[in-house]
């Protein structure tokens, strides 16, 4: 389901990315989008590039007529299920970031998906950063085996 | 003054290549169509709401277009309107930055707009197609003057960081090129009868003769550096008067690389039904459309209310709001009937009591991420120096767009472009960034088309709009399955609280669709309060 073209994008040497990130060529490409590029290992990475946007550096969400919750002492992060579940299936506007198994169910350009290994570290990322000390890990066949969008 | 032209061959596989290329964006065009991207507006004229129940009453909830344009129309049938409005100006997602301006973004980043006097961005909706006839008609109602908006400009680029060793080229020189290949090689086709029976042999010659004429074809039916497609494509030295007025021809990029360089699929993006010239854009900012409103409806619009509870019983709808210079504080307001017009993601926090089938709508449409940059310039180099007269350079860059001020042509002094308008991954990528750093990349990415970039540099502004206080997201983005298991549900009336907005549309991201949403919305509330009586 990962239709990503690997290729090297000079722009990612300015993202500090490691490798590819496939964007819309033009804006304009019916070709899904996948952060394939993002280290799989590296939540760290994920988190900055992509859920940082909302849940903000240091994971202390945000409030304005509506609210991003904080990831930082959020109590609900003690199951990495639901985490995992959140960030697969999205929530309340929250895109789904989980690659999809039907096809083109949702507009390919504006779609971001995220491998199982990707979700997974990005999971055990939030869940040991911003204050947040929880022990229990996900790995990416845990996370294969919840239900995707 | 010849390059070296492709081979004249013309093979089966070439020809596939691009008819397959063409399908793939008819494809494209019908995948769109089905999420509603394409959509056509309903709107048919001045909606008549007759026979208002005397004393009935409707809050309305948001003052972007939808709400203003309820609001309009329900006040002058007659009834009590009353709106509440997050931000301290009308208008929502139309919205207009200027010099003086200060935003917020959530995470409370703020910058200082700090643009010469009637320059601006317009952060949100920046176009109008002809056909928006719902959104037109407040403009002429309004008394808003328009402009064009130019969507296409062929003398504008098409980059690609991997094609034609990142050197941008004219769109005019793409358009010439592609379609002179593909006429080249539809025409040998015919010649040799690789078309069968599908054409006639009189059909056959006019075959040949539109390709001719439409790829600009010499007499031998080749697609060459000459007179004829140096017409289209422009020229090596360009026709003028007097001693060495006398035109050169330019030679066209070869096959392969026009193809291999995947620039034509910009091509048909004015194509699409939403981008067909004519567009038009408010004169001044967009926001002089929601303004004209806001000044219409001034006594109704309570703004800095910031709503935190919704509630409907038997005789009304009863809502809770925060005066946003208050924190803390609880308002009141009731009123017979309610239309929603509040973003999604913040609708679906709030406490509301509707049925089941409408909750999960709320809840089930996530917003499209999307960042536009606006940079000022000391001076229009893109006039002066490259005769860009507005219009958008496309590039398979993150910024994706950069899009030249289709106004104040050959203004002297510092002027505004539009250095990135961006969605999807690059979007958040770019979201998850600080304003300054977003407008540093614009620039280290424009800098790679336009290299007068850094030196003529004043200063910039980037809007990211899922750290947007009020929409926290670009627009709705339904998938086709979300589509069908919850659009009608959102549609429906709920009680004595019905929805409005861009998102209860097949036109998301369009003015129109909150326009035409809201007209239908308070269609149907007003069969109801005439129905059943306002006040049972």
């Amino acid at each position: 389901m990962n239709t990503t073209r690997r290729r090297a994008w000079p722009s990612l040497t300015l993202l500090g990315l490691a490798a590819a990130v496939s964007a819309p060529v033009l804006g304009n490409d019916a070709d899904g989008a996948a952060l394939a590029g993002l280290a799989a290992d590296s939540g760290a990475a994920t988190y900055a590039h992509i859920c940082q946007g909302c849940h903000m550096p240091r994971g202390q969400g945000a409030v304005g007529a509506g609210r991003y919750p904080a990831l930082a002492g959020n109590p609900a992060l003690v199951s990495w299920q639901y985490v995992a579940l959140t960030v697969l299936n999205g929530k309340n506007g929250m895109p789904a970031f989980g690659r999809q198994n039907k096809q083109g169910t949702s507009p390919a350009f504006l779609s971001v998906y995220l491998s199982d290994a990707q979700v997974a570290a990005v999971v055990n990322y939030v869940r040991t950063h911003f204050g947040n000390h929880w022990r229990s890990t996900a790995t990416a066949d845990q996370v294969a085996a919840l239900p995707h969008p | 003054m010849d390059r070296d032209l492709p081979a004249a061959s013309a093979s089966r596989r070439d020809l596939l290549r691009m008819i397959g290329a063409g399908a793939g964006i008819t494809a494209m065009h019908h995948a769109m169509s089905s999420l509603g991207v394409a959509g056509e507006s309903p709107y048919r004229g001045p909606i008549d709401l007759q026979g208002a129940p005397p004393g009935a009453s409707v809050l309305i909830l948001g003052a972007g277009i939808a709400g203003l344009s309820a609001a309009l129309e329900l006040r002058n049938a007659g009834y009590q309107v009353q709106v509440l409005e997050f931000n301290t100006r009308p208008g929502g997602r139309t919205w207009t930055l200027r010099g003086g301006d200060s935003y917020t973004e959530l995470g409370g980043f703020t910058q200082q707009c700090g643009f010469a006097k009637d320059q601006y961005i317009n952060p949100g909706p920046w176009r109008i197609p002809h056909h928006h006839r719902g959104l037109l008609s407040y403009c002429k109602r309004l008394g808003v003057p328009l402009e064009p908006f130019v969507q296409i400009n062929y003398n504008a680029y098409l980059h690609s960081s991997r094609a034609f060793g990142g050197k941008p080229r004219r769109y005019r020189e793409i358009k010439a090129d592609y379609q002179g290949y593909v006429a080249e090689l539809l025409a040998k086709a015919t010649r040799q009868n690789a078309l069968d029976a599908a054409v006639s042999q009189e059909d056959r010659d006019r075959l040949l003769e539109s390709l001719r004429d439409w790829g600009a074809l010499d007499k031998n039916d080749a697609y060459a550096a000459n007179e004829v497609s140096s017409n289209r494509r422009g020229y090596r030295r360009e026709p003028g008067g007097g001693i060495g007025g006398r035109p050169l021809a330019s030679s066209p990029d070869t096959r392969s690389e026009i193809l291999d360089s995947r620039l034509w699929k910009a091509l048909s993006r004015a194509d699409a039904f939403d981008m067909q010239p004519s567009l038009f854009q408010p004169v001044g900012g967009m926001d002089q459309i929601t303004a004209a409103f806001g000044r219409e409806l001034a006594p109704v619009i309570r703004y800095g209310a910031k709503v935190v509870d919704i509630r409907q019983d038997d005789h009304g709808v009863s809502v809770l709001y925060e005066d946003t210079h208050a924190p803390g504080s609880r308002l009141k307001a009731r009123a017979d009937w309610c239309l929603c017009t509040i973003p999604l993601p913040i609708l679906a926090q709030i406490p509301m009591n509707v049925g089941a089938a409408l909750a999960s709508a709320i809840a089930a449409v996530p917003y499209a991420a999307s960042v536009k940059v606006g940079l000022q310039f000391n001076r229009r180099f893109w006039e002066e120096d490259e005769q860009i007269y507005g219009g958008i350079t496309y590039t398979d860059m993150p910024i994706s767009n950069i899009a030249y001020p289709n106004t104040g042509f050959h203004g002297g002094g510092k002027a505004v472009l539009l250095g990135a308008y961006i969605f999807g991954p690059s979007a958040m990528e770019f979201t998850a960034m600080t304003p300054q750093e977003r407008i540093e990349k614009a620039l280290d990415y424009g800098s790679q088309i336009h290299p007068q970039y850094r030196r003529e540099f004043d200063n910039g502004i980037a809007v990211a709009w899922h750290r947007s206080p009020f929409t926290m997201g670009c627009f709705s983005a339904w998938s086709s399955e979300a589509r069908e298991r919850h659009y009608d549900d959102l549609c429906a009336i709920d009680g004595r609280i019905a929805l409005a907005g861009e998102h209860v549309s097949f036109l998301n991201g369009w003015q129109e669709g909150a326009v035409t949403s809201a007209l239908d919305a308070i269609g149907r509330l007003h069969q109801r309060a005439t129905g059943q009586g306002a006040r049972a």
